[in-house]
């Protein structure tokens, strides 16, 4: 890994680390209001200022990073668990099975997954608390995010399922779910743990989709997507720049994981 | 070997001539030679028609019998069915989308009308497979010792530890580095070789009675060849496992086998003992792959 790579996951890591420790970094608690200082200025005391409620910005930005950071690997764990019991069972067990999934993979492919998940989540109570939101939203995207790491997935079972070693394998009397377990998984973690990754970014930005819609977490908990409905009001920003800092920091974020991924891909 | 001629072969193996085209193994009334291991019940009698559902017709009522501790060189062009019958005894062929019909007996026992549990246990404890490749037959992923431990804990039970000692005495048999810095290398990290032959330690593990090795020796150079070749005499002589030698090079199995069973097309050509087959090829296919052996110079003149 070059240099510069290098700089980035330490970059990527600090961030995680902010945001993961920020009841400690952020000056107040998010959901507290100062009604004095209502839509403040930056100021030492405040330094992205408060929102209309009197909250102090920065520190609803780190909460909002924690929790888009923390569930955004959540719901990626999930969703390449589901792609990997999916797509690599079905291509394991072959035959009907194989061709089954491929069909089920291939029809939500087929399905527009921003629509996909706007629909579901609006068929889902609006009106729960924050937390539950939280849940809801995550859960929803490892549920519905996985039809791309399972094609992969059976992709590459397929090829090991056909492969000269576990041939070898079977010959040699291993057991069925045993020749899986410890000979194809193996092969295959590498691939779920670049799956995993990809959809971390993913997440983090269609959770920030849905926050903007008003599908996400809702209030009074702060998350990357509902911090970015401020910018709804555009007439306030010329006047106000702060008010860009969560999509600052969401850009930045997102161009780390790009920059990190994509260097791996092309090393591979 | 590079002494061997095509009209006066010079064998280690048998020496009187057996019926060509009899695909019985030779039995104990008959005189099949010191080294032409003969008994009562044969190791592995075939009966048996093979298909792919694109290419019928790829095995076509073949007729074979082994004895124990024998070795019988199965020598066939590429696409004459030489892995599938491999596949075929061990009743894989289904992994390839072919389908075997007839019969199998290991020993007396009938296969194919074997539960698949039972199948299985039979699958490395009775029946050892080398296949051709060594590079891509090992787990790219996993070490060599986990590799020799899967293969054991397919019939035996034990921990790592306790069947270390056992998988080290077979290394060193093989005369691979028997120590744990081995086992714990990569596939990767092995000659092609070294592969070869932990493949072979696999396979012999258990103490199989029949080795299917599916051509295993044509990636490798003269000198591993010859060192894999004398490994296997080994094992029949030591062991007595009974070995189906398949190859397409007539010359290695020349130097190996007991008897060459010659098949063309899905089908038995000609059936004999090595030095009967080398001299007196009686059909045309086998007269073909005789005089296509390299002669020496020298020998010429």
């Amino acid at each position: 890994m070059s240099a510069a790579r290098w700089a980035a996951v330490a970059l990527l890591a600090a961030v995680f680390l902010i945001a993961l420790a920020a009841n400690l970094f952020a000056p107040a608690p998010y959901a507290k209001q100062f009604r004095q200082d209502l839509n403040h200025p930056p100021t030492q005391q405040y330094p992205l200022g408060t929102d209309e409620l009197g909250r102090d910005r920065l520190s609803r930005l780190l909460y909002g990073m924690r929790i888009s950071l923390l569930l955004a690997p959540a719901a990626a764990l999930l969703s390449t668990l589901l792609a990997a019991i999916v797509g690599g069972a079905g291509a394991y067990i072959g035959g009907v099975w194989d061709r089954l999934t491929n069909v089920v993979i291939n029809l939500f492919l087929s399905l527009p997954w921003l629509f996909l998940l706007l629909t579901v989540r609006a068929l889902l109570p609006l009106d729960v608390p924050a937390l539950t939101s939280v849940v809801i939203t995550f859960a929803l995207l490892g549920t519905l995010g996985w039809a791309a790491s399972a094609r992969i997935v059976a992709a590459t079972v397929r090829d090991l399922r056909n492969s000269e070693f576990v041939l070898q394998a079977r010959a040699s009397g291993c057991p069925s779910l045993r020749l899986l377990l410890r000979h194809v998984l193996p092969n295959v973690k590498p691939i779920l743990i670049a799956q995993f990754w990809i959809s971390v970014p993913l997440f983090i930005l269609t959770e920030a989709n849905l926050g903007m819609l008003g599908l996400g977490v809702t209030e009074p908990l702060p998350s990357w997507g509902n911090l970015l409905r401020e910018l709804e009001n555009y007439g306030a920003l010329a006047h106000r720049p702060w008010l860009w800092a969560p999509l600052i920091s969401l850009v930045l974020v997102m161009s780390l994981f790009q920059f990190i991924l994509s260097g791996e891909e092309y090393a591979s | 070997m590079s002494a061997m001629k095509t009209r006066d072969v010079e064998m280690e193996p048998e020496t009187e001539i057996h019926r060509k085209t009899d695909c019985r193994a030779p039995s104990p009334g008959e005189a099949a030679g010191p080294e032409s291991p003969t008994s009562a019940v044969p190791l592995l009698s075939l009966s048996l028609s093979a298909d792919y559902s694109n290419k019928p017709g790829v095995l076509r009522n073949l007729n074979l019998e082994m004895q124990p501790g024998e070795i019988l060189g199965l020598v066939g062009e590429s696409g004459s069915g030489k892995s599938t019958l491999a596949l075929s005894i061990l009743r894989l062929l289904d992994l390839k989308g072919g389908k075997m019909s007839g019969s199998i007996l290991l020993k007396g026992r009938e296969l194919t009308t074997l539960p698949e549990s039972e199948m299985r246990s039979i699958r490395g404890r009775d029946i050892g497979l080398i296949l051709q490749s060594p590079m891509s037959s090992l787990n790219p992923a996993l070490k060599i010792g986990t590799q020799m431990y899967e293969t054991w804990r397919a019939h035996q039970p034990g921990s790592r530890k306790q069947c270390t000692p056992r998988f080290l005495e077979i290394l060193h048999s093989l005369n691979l580095d028997a120590d744990e810095k081995f086992l714990n290398r990569k596939p990767a990290q092995l000659s092609v070789g070294q592969a070869q032959r932990v493949l072979i330690a696999m396979a012999v593990l258990h103490r199989p009675s029949l080795l299917l090795a599916d051509e295993c020796t044509s990636s490798l150079d003269l000198i591993t060849q010859k060192e894999v070749l004398n490994i296997f005499r080994q094992l029949s002589r030591d062991m007595g496992t009974g070995i189906l030698f398949i190859s397409h090079d007539l010359l290695a199995v020349s130097a190996l086998c007991h008897r060459i069973a010659i098949l063309r097309s899905g089908e038995l050509v000609e059936v004999g003992l090595t030095r009967e087959i080398l001299n007196r090829p009686s059909q045309p296919y086998t007269q073909q792959l005789v005089n296509a052996l390299p002669v020496p110079e020298s020998s010429q003149q």
